[in-house]
């Protein structure tokens, strides 16, 4: 090889290394990463890793060849002006072309069996006994969650699953075309308006993950968040006698006379604290707002935008649209002690 | 032979000069039409480049308040557009495709250039009628692929989506307008000796590509249509409450939008396979395969659109259909990239910026690929979709991909186009910055995408683990976009200023390399004949397979003054005014339909089908033969009779979008009417009519055949009045319907009966329009034997225009009894 094809082979094999090492590092590098698409913790997501890793793995290889061929052609294999002897003339080449069909073409199949196979499996039609269904519906731009096998448990921004069963999320939307991303546990399923899609899991790892509509939907697409909270069975049905208990009705202090506050302002027209206020879902079909019967239980609120302390709520309650964009919750006009007692009504919604 | 309005000059030295502004306002010449495209779609480039800085500087720090909510959703939105629909086609089809297609096959012009001028101003029209949105109204905001139903009125209340909508549509015209030219010119025009196996392979390439656009735009026109129906006219085509789904929307614009992906690469192949050979000196590798798998790709690219929808809940039997097709169609490109790279081994390389960005195409359209081989595994594409790793995905196929190519491409016609090198030493510099600014700019996006970071949003929360690579790729996008500036200057200043390039200035193996640059009006002083690929190189060196070196170059005289008998031979279209006038019409028609004024519509329509009536008219000796069409085609076809057959081809896929519109809606229809409203003995009459009608047709041909013109008149009269009768017919039914209470938007069948009939009974009219001019030529006399043709396409539409009737009322009228799936 000539000096200056060796200079240039070295040059761009130490460039090659650096952009290797930077893939690496920035994979590997900083965390923690709530939305992590490659920290499964359920089968669903188990299997697709394992594909994940297999289609890199080929992907990694053919990429290796196609730059390893790249290097050879430009820097080894050619000539340039002033050199002495002709340039080859050579342009076809039955068994090469034969060659570089057949080999990709097993690769891909290699890629396709086992994506076939997963994807069958992973799209029951049919649900084992014990199932737990959990109904999800997506609204502009909040996530609800339902639990009709547990009698009227409505909730929203956090959805709670029992680990080691298998879980059914029937999913449907109120509006637009959403998608319900919870990478660890679920990957993602595109929510329909008029059509119910399903995902389903069996968790198996307790926690708290992070969750996010992944098909724009409008203004606020960026700030419809919600969490996933996988618990052990004994912690499920804890929540579950929560959820399902009546409300908390405070008799003195601030939360006291946030009720009054609550009984008196147009909040009903839109959530519904169960046994105390609020229309009937059917009435108020195109206007709901989040079910608050145990709001102060939750860990985040609009649509896990902000953690759920008193002066978040009272900053969403001042000026829902300064803070989400296009929020169909209007002002109320309530501000000072007003506000602060309803604050504390609603946190006191344990 | 050829009594022009107005002659032009042949003297002069090349296509550049002459004419003052009207000239250009009145070209038709493909080349200045040509340049008119790639100017427009570079300072379009600008603008969907500052759009992308605008999005990467929102997103440089979390929850930033840079630009709000909806602005970045109107920027990002239009960034997808522009760099879609205003500057790599454009700059594909319009700049390259024009400029180079007669010069490489060796034609003097397009089939069609009248019609090639109209796209341009109509293309400039879509162009501003996208954009409109900066001055008034909003821009569109719903995304490129403006998913419904978020689109419906009751979601998207402003312009946004209107701009969006009209926008889209004026685009549509222009470029099947476009793509039916150039089909008819390679399949027609190719010098004589030029088989389709010795085309140049961006030949292959174009043709292939605008067989795509001819088949795949008018799905997307159909879905702009509902749209546009379920906006203005109170439609439910989206709307679940109807029974619709907005699901309808996908299907239709992914299968218009998997082969426009594929309408975007398949010219960047081209002019790749283009580059690499003449600066490797080395003939393209495996010229056959790398045709057949240009093929195979837009073949294929037909069976993928699910892919884009795996997360959709197709069910797993079409999950995994599209995941297999997805895969296969990862086979014919490899093959090309092996080939490339087969190309360049082996060969005497010049490192000129053409071959640099030729080069960097191939790594990072490969790196694309095999992420998108990623994507086509449904599984994973559930935890990948709508993340930024298709961002990353796409803008290495797009950007490291196409545009490269485009850059490519560039740095090497340059020279052709204007007679001046683009400077080599700014060049090198755009390549390096841009390929290191853009490698760190989009590789951490997978990254990102792998942590979850959905697309689309115009902030993000700090705790998620994205602040340093988002705050990285900004920076990065801004060193991108300064790279850029650094190609805007070279161009402008090598326009004027570089150094002088000649006919052949890279010693290049095409046609287009042996006339001077810049070319002549005419492009060929003579028309070559070819016997070989690589006719230049063969014509210099004597063999394709010649390296030059060692051989003695043959002294080829470039043609470049010709003899005045030769200026004589050479017949030439003039100017005309016609296509800046219709777009002008298209313009009323289209700002009729933004702010519902409908009469503005049909004020447009009407000075559209004027224009198009006396453009007709335009060369006096309209009855004789195609003056443009010298040369006899060695397919012994006439151009106008492959146009229609092309023009055909499109309709098909237009009503085969409707009439499975309405086949998948009649069982989804809530309430009545339903196809029992339908008079089957009435329209089984006028269906008898309408096949008589055909009838009739084929004696009128007959009768112009056998040089009987009043036979043939009298015939084309009974034509069009059977097509009055069948026209009279529907008017019958439609306003029975409305009187029994069936309006437009009653319900899904109401709507899908009325705009798959309607659009139908428009096409009977427009035939019955054509029918009547053609009855008033003959009578006058000007329809001889020879011209009998112009009939036989009047009779092709009228006969296609019939067999949709037939589908349409064997499916609609019928089988209306089968209703349940």
């Amino acid at each position: 090889m000539k000096p200056r094809t060796i200079k240039f082979t070295r040059a761009s094999s130490i460039a090659a290394l650096f952009a290797m090492a930077a893939s690496i590092a920035g994979c590997a590098s900083g965390g923690p990463y709530p939305l992590d698409t490659l920290s499964p913790k359920s089968d669903l997501t188990r299997a697709i890793l394992s594909l994940f890793k297999e289609v890199t793995i080929l992907d990694s290889i053919v990429l290796v060849v196609v730059i390893a061929a790249m290097i050879g052609a430009i820097f080894i294999y050619s000539s340039r002006e002033g050199d002495p002897g002709e340039p080859s003339a050579m342009h076809s080449d039955v068994t090469l072309e034969m060659l570089w069909t057949v080999i990709p073409a097993l690769i891909l199949v290699a890629i396709t069996i086992p994506t076939v196979h997963t994807i069958i499996r992973t799209q029951p039609d049919k649900w084992p006994a014990g199932t737990l269904e959990v109904r999800v519906i997506a609204h502009q731009w909040w996530w609800e969650f339902q639990y009709p096998a547990q009698g009227g448990l409505d909730t929203a921004d956090e959805v709670h699953i029992p680990i080691n069963r298998t879980i059914h999320f029937a999913m449907t939307s109120n509006d637009v075309i959403h998608s319900f991303f919870m990478p660890s546990i679920g990957g993602k399923r595109d929510v329909v308006p008029g059509q119910n899609n399903q995902i389903t899991l069996i968790a198996d790892t307790p926690g708290e993950y992070y969750g996010q509509c992944t098909e724009f939907c409008g203004a606020s697409h960026a700030n419809m968040r919600f969490r996933v909270f996988v618990d052990t069975p004994e912690a499920f049905d804890q929540w579950v006698a929560h959820q399902q208990a009546p409300p908390f009705k405070p008799t003195e202090g601030p939360a006291a006379n946030g009720a009054k506050i609550w009984a008196n302002a147009p909040c009903a027209i839109c959530h519904t604290i169960r046994g105390v206020s609020g229309f009937s879902k059917d009435y108020t079909y195109g206007f709901r707002g989040p079910d608050l019967t145990h709001f102060g239980s939750r860990t985040t609120l609009a649509g896990s935008m902000f953690d759920n302390t008193p002066q978040n709520v009272a900053m969403w309650i001042k000026d829902p649209v300064a803070v989400k964009p296009g929020a169909n919750m209007p002002t109320l006009g309530l501000e000072g002690q007003d506000l602060h007692d309803l604050v504390a009504y609603l946190e006191s919604l344990k | 032979m050829a009594a022009q309005p107005k002659p032009i000059h042949l003297e002069q030295a090349n296509y550049l000069e002459g004419g003052g502004i009207y000239g250009w306002l009145t070209t038709i010449d493909h080349k200045r039409i040509a340049v008119l495209y790639g100017v427009t779609a570079l300072i379009l480039m600008g603008l969907g480049g500052t759009e992308a800085m605008l999005v990467r500087a929102q997103l440089i720090v979390p929850n930033n308040h840079f630009l709000s909510a909806d602005f970045y959703n109107q920027m990002f939105t239009m960034h997808g557009l522009t760099m879609i629909f205003l500057v790599v086609m454009p700059l594909e089809t319009g700049l390259f495709g024009n400029f180079l297609i007669p010069l490489q096959i060796g034609a003097r012009d397009v089939a069609f250039p009248r019609l090639n001028a109209l796209s341009y101003w109509i293309f400039l029209l879509g162009a501003i009628s996208l954009n409109f949105g900066w001055v008034f109204g909003g821009l569109p905001n719903g995304g490129w692929f403006g998913y419904a139903n978020l689109t419906e009125r009751a979601y998207a209340p402003g312009l946004n989506i209107d701009y969006y909508d009209v926008g889209l549509l004026i685009l549509g015209v222009s470029s099947v307008m476009s793509a039916l030219n150039f089909f008819v010119t390679i399949v027609n025009m190719r010098a004589p000796g030029m088989t389709f196996m010795r085309m140049p392979m961006l030949i292959w390439a174009l043709l292939v590509t605008v067989i795509l656009l001819l088949l795949a735009f008018p799905a997307l026109t159909v879905g702009l249509i509902f749209l546009f129906a379920d906006r203005y006219f109170g439609s439910h085509f989206y709307e679940v409450i109807a029974g619709a789904t907005p699901m309808l929307w996908q299907h239709l614009f992914w299968i218009f939008g998997h082969p426009e992906v594929y309408i975007m690469a398949l010219p960047a192949f081209g002019m790749i396979s283009e580059v690499l050979p003449v600066f490797s000196r080395k003939p393209l590798f495996g010229y056959p395969m790398m045709a057949y798998s240009i093929i195979l790709i837009a073949f294929l690219s037909y069976g993928v659109w699910g892919h884009h929808m795996f997360a959709t809940g197709m069910g797993p039997v079409a999950d995994s259909a599209f995941a297999i097709t997805s895969m296969l169609i990862a086979i014919p490109t490899g093959v090309k990239v092996f080939s490339w790279i087969a190309t360049v081994w082996g060969g005497r390389l010049r490192f000129t910026t053409s071959m640099l960005f030729a080069l960097g195409f191939i790594l990072e359209f490969t790196i694309g690929g095999l992420s998108g081989v990623m994507h086509a595994s449904a599984p994973i594409d559930l935890e990948q979709t709508d993340s930024y790793f298709i961002i990353a995905h796409f803008h290495y196929v797009l950007f490291g991909g196409v545009l490269m190519a485009i850059l490519a491409a560039f740095y090497f016609y340059f020279p052709k186009m204007c007679g001046r090198f683009m400077n080599e030493t700014l060049g090198k510099w755009h390549f390096w910055l841009t390929t290191i600014f853009f490698n760190c700019t989009f590789f951490p996006m997978h990254f990102l995408g792998e942590w979850g970071m959905p697309r689309r949003i115009y902030t993000y929360a700090p705790d998620m683990g994205w602040n340093f690579w988002n705050k990285f790729e900004s920076i990065s996008a801004f060193c991108l976009g300064a790279s850029f500036l650094l190609f805007f200057a070279n161009v402008v200043w090598s326009w004027f200023n570089g150094e002088r390039a000649g006919a052949d200035p890279w010693d290049a193996r095409t046609l287009e390399w042996s006339i001077p640059s810049p070319p002549p009006i005419y492009n060929f002083v003579t028309v070559p004949t070819v016997h070989s690929r690589d006719a230049f190189w063969v014509e210099k060196y004597g063999d394709v397979e010649a390296s030059g070196l060692g051989e003695k170059r043959v002294n080829v005289e470039y043609q470049s003054l010709p003899t005045p008998e030769e200026i004589g031979a050479i017949h030439m279209p003039g100017p005309s005014l016609y296509p800046i006038i219709m777009a002008g019409g298209i313009f009323l028609a289209g700002l009729g339909m933004l702010v519902g004024w409908f009469r503005l519509v049909f004020l447009g329509l009407g000075l559209l089908a004027f224009c198009a009536i006396a453009m007709s008219f335009e060369y006096k000796e309209w009855g004789e033969d195609n003056p443009h069409q010298v040369h006899e085609s060695f397919l012994k076809l006439d151009n106008r009779k492959v146009g229609v057959w092309g023009f055909i081809g499109s309709e098909c896929v237009f009503f085969a979008s409707l009439i499975s519109t309405f086949m998948v809606y009649k069982s989804r229809s809530i309430g009545m009417p339903d196809a029992s409203i339908l008079n089957i003995p009435l329209t089984s009459f006028s269906t008898f009519i309408l096949l008589m009608s055909s009838l009739l047709m084929v004696l009128a041909l007959h009768g112009f055949q056998s040089g009987k013109p009043k036979v043939g008149t009298a015939w084309l009269l009974g034509t069009a009045f059977f097509g009055l009768i069948f026209l009279g017919g529907q008017v019958y039914e439609f306003t029975s319907f409305y009187r029994e209470g069936m309006l437009y938007n009653t319900n899904l069948f109401s709507q899908c009966f009325y705009t798959l009939v309607g659009f139908h009974g428009f096409h009977v009219f427009i035939g019955v329009v054509w029918l009547l001019v053609m009855a008033v030529a003959g009578m006058k006399g000007k329809i001889g034997t020879s011209r009998a043709l112009s009939v036989e396409l009047c009779g092709l539409y009228w006969h296609f225009v019939d067999i949709v009737w037939v589908v349409i009322f064997t499916l609609i009228y019928l089988m209306r009894t089968i209703n349940r799936a």
